[in-house]
């Protein structure tokens, strides 16, 4: 049967996984996302860049569905956010992959445990998942400590985990809110390579950052808001300068 | 199994139980009130006196008791002598009475079978005695439009008024289970992050809180079903164990059967209830 005629889902076939026009959203009474203009695509990954308070975190919300659309238009995964129903939502987050700037954890429960969980909600079962589960802990590099609770590891294990977690999934659209906060130079670095690299299995990145000096780790395309506004810096240079 | 019930679940496990075993034993209870109000009233209008007006003396009531020997609804008749007079007057005067004291009496005692709604059984009898060449009244117990009837207020009043109980400890129940949709808020928010509808957030929890609710169900109708037998043993000391279980078997098991499925459900609704707005919540955060 041939699928009806839907400009959101052709866009989505063409490897737009998120496109943002004239989008204003907010808390409450206030405007915070002021006539945002946006696009992420399958393979690129986007670095937004700014001060505190810019609206980098609101931003990350809005793309994973957590922030209503006062004005504009967003199509994010295929689905125009202006008239999904709440499962509609839940089906296009869980293709979503979302590590906050103070991720959730469940605190008693494993390292391993909270990482597997998405794949738990989708069904799977232990013996299947946990190969999986252990390849993500060696990519991120949390090592042992994947077997303690949550409540019991470092802070940069946690986000460690919490990007073990969001990547699960085989999510399309990768959000990673400041990925550096309470590592070291090194260590942020490393790991904003790593979700990176996540290009490179079709899905799209998106980095929220107040670092400036990241945007030498990868090829991004970069992004610079300021009170709630988004504007384009530069094109990305070649993928190959970073290998 | 670390941590299976620990700290605030164990407190909520207790809650629960205990608001069962309150439901149950009013049910219980309600029961027992029903049982004795019915049996009151089946005593009530299973006895009547026979007043004979004539032939006076003892050919009277010779002609009265032969005559109730073959009336319709009579099981058995028996002159009331004036020591059982003096009995029945003592009991509700409160005064010792001497039968020698009481005259000679017109009265017979009679025990009634069970009759339809619209018979009427005082004209049956008094018809039967007249046959028998008696004039006669036969006195009943008061009927309901004469101010009688207690009974069936009685039973009326237990059953709803258990029903309130069970349904007041059911919103306990409830309120008390969404202490766990509480304790339980960092899972539906990580649920809500991943993608988890509101069904299957919500569903969770009130899957694990009805299974708590079950199982406190259970441990409080089965301590209101001993305390239950325990008060029997008390008040019939002698009674044997197939005497306790014709009392109670088998609508008095009621109570205690619905008192785990009433603690789970309303455990359930509330957990429910509870997860489903901390899943609206964390749903939108603007």
């Amino acid at each position: 049967m041939a699928r009806p005629n839907n400009p959101d889902l052709d866009l989505y076939a063409s490897g737009v996984l998120a496109r943002l026009t004239g989008v204003d959203s907010g808390y409450g009474g206030a405007t915070v996302l002021v006539d945002i203009d946006f696009e992420a695509r399958i393979g690129e990954v986007a670095l937004i860049t700014g001060p505190a308070a810019a609206g980098k975190t609101t931003f990350m919300h809005f793309l994973r569905l957590a922030m209503p659309l006062r004005a504009g238009r967003a199509t994010i995964l295929g689905v125009d956010l202006a008239r999904a129903s709440p499962a509609t939502r839940a089906r296009v987050k869980r293709k979503i992959g979302y590590v906050a700037e103070n991720p959730t954890f469940i605190e008693h429960w494993s390292a391993f445990d909270n990482i597997a969980m998405p794949l738990k909600l989708g069904g799977a079962k232990a013996k299947d998942y946990s190969p999986d589960v252990r390849e993500l802990v060696d990519f991120v590099g949390l090592g042992a400590a994947a077997d303690l609770p949550v409540e019991q590891i470092s802070g940069a294990e946690r986000r460690r985990a919490a990007i073990a977690r969001a990547l699960a999934a085989k999510p399309e659209l990768i959000l990673v809110d400041d990925p550096t906060s309470g590592m070291s130079p090194g260590d942020g670095r490393r790991i904003v390579r790593l979700l990176a690299e996540m290009r490179r299995v079709g899905a799209g990145v998106v980095i929220a950052s107040q670092d400036q000096t990241l945007a030498d780790c990868a090829p991004f395309l970069r992004w610079s808001i300021d009170r709630g506004r988004l504007t384009r810096i530069d094109e990305a240079e070649p993928a190959e300068a970073y290998e | 199994m670390r941590n299976a019930l620990s700290g605030v679940e164990r407190a909520l496990f207790w809650t629960l139980a205990f608001a069962a075993f309150a439901a149950a034993a009013a049910g219980l209870g309600a029961r027992a009130v029903d049982r004795l109000a019915a049996a009151y009233e089946d005593a009530r209008h299973g006895y009547a006196i026979v007043r004979v007006d004539a032939p006076d003396g003892p050919a009277g009531m010779a002609a009265a008791e032969s005559a109730l020997a073959h009336a319709p609804h009579v099981t058995s008749a028996a002159p009331m002598t004036a020591g059982r007079a003096a009995q029945i007057l003592a009991e509700w005067g409160g005064a010792s009475i001497n039968a020698a004291d009481i005259p000679a009496l017109q009265l017979i005692e009679i025990d009634l079978a069970p009759a339809g709604p619209n018979t009427d059984v005082s004209g049956d009898i008094v018809a039967a005695l007249a046959q028998g060449g008696v004039t006669a009244d036969v006195i009943e117990a008061p009927d309901n439009d004469a101010g009688a009837g207690m009974a069936g207020r009685v039973r009326a009043a237990a059953l709803w008024g258990s029903a309130a109980f069970g349904l007041l400890m059911a919103l306990i129940v409830s309120l008390a289970a969404r202490g766990l949709a509480a304790r339980r808020r960092e899972l539906v928010t990580v649920m809500t992050d991943l993608g988890a509808t509101r069904s299957q957030a919500a569903g969770k929890i009130a899957d694990e809180a009805a299974v708590l609710g079950l199982q406190a169900g259970l441990a409080g109708g089965l301590m209101a079903g001993l305390a239950g037998l325990a008060l029997l043993a008390a008040v019939l000391p002698h009674a044997s164990f197939a005497a306790i279980r014709h009392l109670i078997m088998p609508l008095d098991l009621a109570p205690l059967i619905a008192a785990p499925i009433g603690a789970a459900l309303a455990a359930g609704a509330g957990a429910r209830a509870a997860a489903g707005y901390f899943h609206r919540q964390a749903a939108r955060v603007g």
